[in-house]
Order: C-alpha cells, then sequence, then structure tokens
C-alpha cells in the first residue's frame, strides 16, 4: 500500500481502522522525501525529528481526533513555525527563529496535522517558476527540466511527488494556482480575507491569501475547513460563520451559470491549452451547466495594475528587513550603511527590483500617475466582475496561458510576469479560485483550468470544481 | 531615464553598477509598460483601498495574552536585556 498516494479522506480511514499509525505514516512520508528529494528539492528545511515526537504523541491519543488527524503536511516557508527558521526564501532572513506560530499552523495542529517541513519559494513570493529562491531551485516532478512554477512551487511539488499528502501556500498574483497548474494538483486560493494571515510574512497586503494545495477538490475542501476563520490577529480577516466546504461536493450542477470571458481569446494562449478549455466547458454543458459569455472590458489592465499595487505594498512591507531586529546583518560604519548593506546583500534582485518600482510608483510627482491611477483601476476590475457575477455563479479560464517552461528559461521580468495573466485579475478583486489539472499537452506537461466563484461562495467553486474533476461521473443520479 | 540613485536611496539599498545598470533597464521596460494604463478614464472613479467584506474592528478593552518580549526578541542579542544595539546615529 502506498500510504503517501492517499488523499486525506484515504489515509484518515487507514489511521482510523488502526491498519497504519501516524509513525508509520509519517516514517513513509519521510522515506519517500529522502528518496524524492534530490532530483525535486521542494523542501528548504525538513522537521524530521519533530515530525517523528508528533507522531508518536498522536498515537497515544485516543479521544478527539481532528480533521487532519495524523496528515502529513508541508507548509510554505513563509509562515511563521515556532522555535524554527522561517526564511521567505531568502537569505535576509536566514538565522531568524520564528517567536509564534501563523494562525494557519496552530490552525493544522489543533487538528492533528504532522507537519513535515517547510517548502520552497521564491524569495518573498516574488515570483513564477521558484527560480528566485536564494537557496536552490525546485524541479517539477512531472518533468523535472521544467520549474515546478511559484511562488509556492516547493508546496506543489511536494505534493505532486507524494512526499506529503497535502501542503499549504499562498496566493498574491497567482503563487497558488500557477505552481498548481504546473505540476498537476489542486491547489485553492479563498477570497480575501477569508484565512488569517497572521503569522504569514508579508509581501502585499491587500492581496496576500493563505490556501491549501492537495490532490483533489476535496481534500481542498478538508483544508479549507481546517484554516479559515476570524483571528483578531488580521485586521482584514472577515467574520463569517464556520461552515463545511464539502457540503455541496457531489451535488448537481445543472442550471448552474458559468461564465466564459470574451475578452480572453485576445490572448496568446497555447493551442492544447485552449482545448482543454473547450473540452471542459462541453463537459460543464454535458451535465446540464449553462455556460454563458460575459466581458471583463478592463482586464488587459490587471497586469500593469497589479505590478503597481503589488511592488508598492512590498516597498512598504519590506522596509522592515534592516538588520536591527533579526535576520542577517551586514555592518557598516554608521547605521543607515548597516540598513543598506544588510538589504542590498540580503534581497534577491528580483526583490530588490521590486522594491525599487514600489518606491517609484509611491514617490512625490508619481503617486497619483501610478499608485493612484491603478488603485482606480483596480476598482473597475471589481466591478467588471460584480455586474459579471449579476449573470452567473462561477467563470472558467484557463489558469495559465501556457504550460510549464524549463528552469533557465525565462529571463525578462516582464515576460515572466506575463505567466500570471490570468490569475491576476481575480486577486486585485479578492475573489476566491481553484486551479484543477484538466488535461495535459503533447509533452505531457499539465495543463490546469481555472474556475472563479463569487465572494466567499468557495461552497459553490468547490462544488462546480469537484464535478468538473469527475468529469460527470460525480453526478447524482 | 529614471534616476536610479534616488530610488536607491529611498529604499536603503545601495547597488553595485552591474546591477544597477540591469535593473534601471528593467525598470524603463516595466515602468513604460504601466503607460498602457493612461488609456483608462478614470475620472470620478474611487479608488480600492478597502478589500471587500473586510470590516475594521475593535477588540474589547479588555488585556490579552501577548507573546511577551522575551519570545520577540530572541533573534537577537539585547543590550541591558532591553535595548537593540544600533550604531550611533548622533553627530552626523
Amino acid at each position: 500500500m502506498d500510504l503517501l498516494n492517499s488523499s486525506i479522506k484515504e489515509l484518515t480511514a487507514h489511521l482510523k481502522s488502526g491498519k497504519v499509525s501516524v509513525k508509520e505514516a509519517t516514517e513513509a512520508a519521510l522515506t519517500r522525501i529522502e528518496k524524492t528529494e534530490p532530483k525535486i528539492k521542494a523542501f528548504i528545511r525538513l522537521h524530521k525529528d519533530e515530525a517523528i515526537k508528533r507522531a508518536e504523541e498522536l498515537d497515544k491519543k485516543k479521544e478527539k481526533r481532528g480533521a487532519l488527524f495524523g496528515i502529513p503536511i508541508a507548509i510554505k516557508d513563509n509562515m511563521n513555525l515556532k522555535d524554527t527558521e522561517t526564511t521567505a526564501g531568502s537569505k535576509i532572513l536566514q538565522g531568524y527563529i520564528s517567536p509564534y506560530n501563523a494562525t494557519v499552523v496552530e490552525k493544522l495542529k489543533n487538528e492533528g496535522a504532522v507537519i513535515i517541513g517547510k517548502t520552497n519559494m521564491d524569495e518573498f513570493a516574488m515570483g513564477s517558476s521558484t527560480e528566485n529562491s536564494a537557496f536552490f531551485n525546485t524541479h517539477n516532478p512531472v518533468n523535472t527540466e521544467y520549474v515546478p512554477g511559484g511562488s509556492s512551487g516547493g508546496s506543489a511539488a511536494a505534493v505532486k511527488s507524494n512526499e506529503v499528502i497535502a501542503a499549504l501556500g499562498s496566493d498574491t498574483g497567482g503563487s497558488i494556482r500557477e505552481p498548481a497548474a504546473f505540476c498537476g494538483v489542486v491547489g485553492l486560493k479563498p477570497t480575501y480575507g477569508r484565512v488569517s494571515r497572521y503569522g504569514l510574512i508579508a509581501f502585499a497586503s491587500s492581496l496576500d491569501q493563505i490556501g491549501p494545495f492537495a490532490k483533489n477538490v476535496e481534500d481542498s475542501a478538508i483544508m479549507l475547513n481546517v484554516i479559515t476563520g476570524f483571528d483578531n490577529h488580521d485586521e482584514t480577516s472577515v467574520q463569517k460563520n464556520k461552515q463545511d466546504f464539502t457540503h455541496l461536493l457531489g451535488k448537481e450542477i445543472k442550471r448552474k451559470k458559468i461564465g466564459i470571458i470574451k475578452e480572453v481569446s485576445n490572448f496568446d494562449i497555447q493551442e492544447e491549452v485552449e482545448d482543454s478549455l473547450q473540452a471542459s466547458i462541453d463537459v460543464l454543458k454535458d451535465m446540464g451547466a449553462e455556460v454563458v459569455e460575459i466581458s471583463l472590458p478592463h482586464l488587459k489592465y490587471a497586469l500593469p495594475t497589479y505590478y503597481i499595487v503589488a511592488p508598492a505594498e512590498a516597498s512598504a512591507n519590506l522596509s522592515r528587513f534592516d538588520g536591527v531586529r533579526y535576520g542577517l546583518v551586514e555592518e557598516g560604519k554608521n547605521l543607515k550603511e548597516t540598513y543598506e548593506k544588510t538589504r542590498t546583500t540580503g534581497f534577491g534582485t528580483e526583490v530588490k527590483r521590486r522594491i525599487l518600482i514600489g518606491t517609484f510608483t509611491l514617490s512625490a510627482g508619481y503617486y497619483d500617475a501610478y499608485y493612484l491611477k491603478a488603485s482606480r483601476i483596480r476598482r473597475l476590475i471589481e466591478q467588471d466582475f460584480e455586474k459579471a457575477f449579476e449573470k452567473i455563479d462561477a467563470l472558467i479560464l484557463p489558469t495559465t496561458a501556457r504550460t510549464a517552461f524549463k528552469l533557465g528559461e525565462i529571463s525578462n521580468p516582464l515576460e515572466m510576469y506575463m505567466n500570471d495573466i490570468f490569475t491576476i485579475p481575480v486577486s486585485l478583486a479578492g475573489l476566491p479560485a481553484i486551479s484543477i489539472p484538466y488535461g495535459n499537452d503533447r509533452k505531457g506537461l499539465p495543463i490546469g483550468m481555472q474556475i472563479v466563484g463569487k465572494w466567499f461562495k468557495e461552497d459553490e467553486l468547490l462544488q462546480i470544481a469537484s464535478a468538473l474533476e469527475n468529469g460527470g461521473k460525480n453526478e447524482q443520479l | 531615464m529614471i534616476d536610479i540613485k534616488k530610488y536607491e536611496k529611498l529604499s536603503a539599498l545601495s547597488l553595485n553598477p552591474e546591477e544597477e545598470e540591469k535593473i534601471s533597464k528593467d525598470l524603463e521596460d516595466i515602468i513604460g509598460y504601466f503607460g498602457t494604463l493612461k488609456e483608462v478614464d478614470t475620472e470620478n472613479v474611487e479608488p480600492y483601498v478597502y478589500t471587500r467584506g473586510a470590516k475594521l474592528f475593535l477588540r474589547k478593552d479588555v488585556k490579552g495574552k501577548s507573546l511577551g518580549k522575551e519570545a520577540l526578541t530572541k533573534n537577537r542579542e539585547l543590550f541591558k536585556g532591553s535595548f537593540y544595539r544600533v550604531k550611533k546615529i548622533m553627530g552626523e
């Protein structure tokens, strides 16, 4: 029995029956990691001893098993895990020991998860290939010559290569959905405000949202059940009643209105990705859904808008890394020089680039023309979606226009940014969206289909995603 | 041309000449790309400032649990147990 090939639900059943102990499941994960890591390199850090110790403790526990009891899980290295190093993929945070657990970590632990380690990422989550990690590249498990996507590339690769059952990532402009698409796993970005950001190292605070990577839609819903909830440590977290996101799974989607976006055809999309979109539309129609064309007139402005808004927020958020309180310090001859030397040595090129873009667009004389203008266009983009959602229940579009590229293939930053053209508009509007694997291209690389739901309607989003995932087999007769 | 030195200074960064040249060029391209936003009429459009659904809230005025000084300062050796040590900033 390949324990790591199981879903959360399957492994839970094995653990419940007593056929497998938590320690055995944990050891199976660690053995698998030992075998695959030399090729994949998904983890920045493994917590072997802690994981085994935790497993032994859980095995003694008889009563009140949580929703993730004994499940091996990985976490992106931008979430604080108490008393361990958290680097956000950056040299500037090397040696930084988290003084507390992120809220999501606390929630995973409360439900019995076994945290196996922290995964590789683009430095401060800035990137689409994980090549901006200050430490090493992660390889796509489907074909190791290719990137796993990013910025949560380590988490996507760890799930795809069965090193863990599920993982957490964070998504600012596509950092969960794009690697999920490239690696062929399910990646969910919840509605902004659904999941607490407390303990997540901030990149762009009005966009950052934590979400799960999983092997199927149902596992994503189980993970979402665990990580959501109001948190008074995050003022943008939203007060909503606790709900079960699995409750609509398997329910028929007859008469659901699914939107396709007119403007998507203006973009240069790989042929197989287009075919895959068409195939998924056909399947939805076969299941009785009504497919409606809608228009998002400001879609093409989303990418430049994002690259003003996100770096502006990043330039402010990253000002805390000055060598004084934690992480790297490079002493200069005075305090100012210490700041400069620390930041210049500690940050990688992409991070510097984005700090400089942000500083520029926020600076006197340019603020109105860039930052304020972008904030107004962001409103128009949100309104486009709002108008569309008056007529539809969900939207479908490819997660990315192209499948994964080779390591080292893209060096121009603007070209790299283009990978997120279909995920960024959704992020700017704060909407929930999921990427599910839907076919492969001719090279055998996975294609991801993105479904976007209404604000805080993750349950309906998951219902439609699950129906599509099962290609109609899920339909209740 | 963007006065890169000015923004380096504002960002507390000092790039080496090679990196400066590369990043300057990238910034020109990226900022040039932002130009397309000029086409959009944003007259009377409210900027997107607060994200949807997020309401600012006030906590009840009761003392909560804090992480404590020890936990929060353990990444640096403190001066006299209470202070971060930095280079002197007076007299410059």
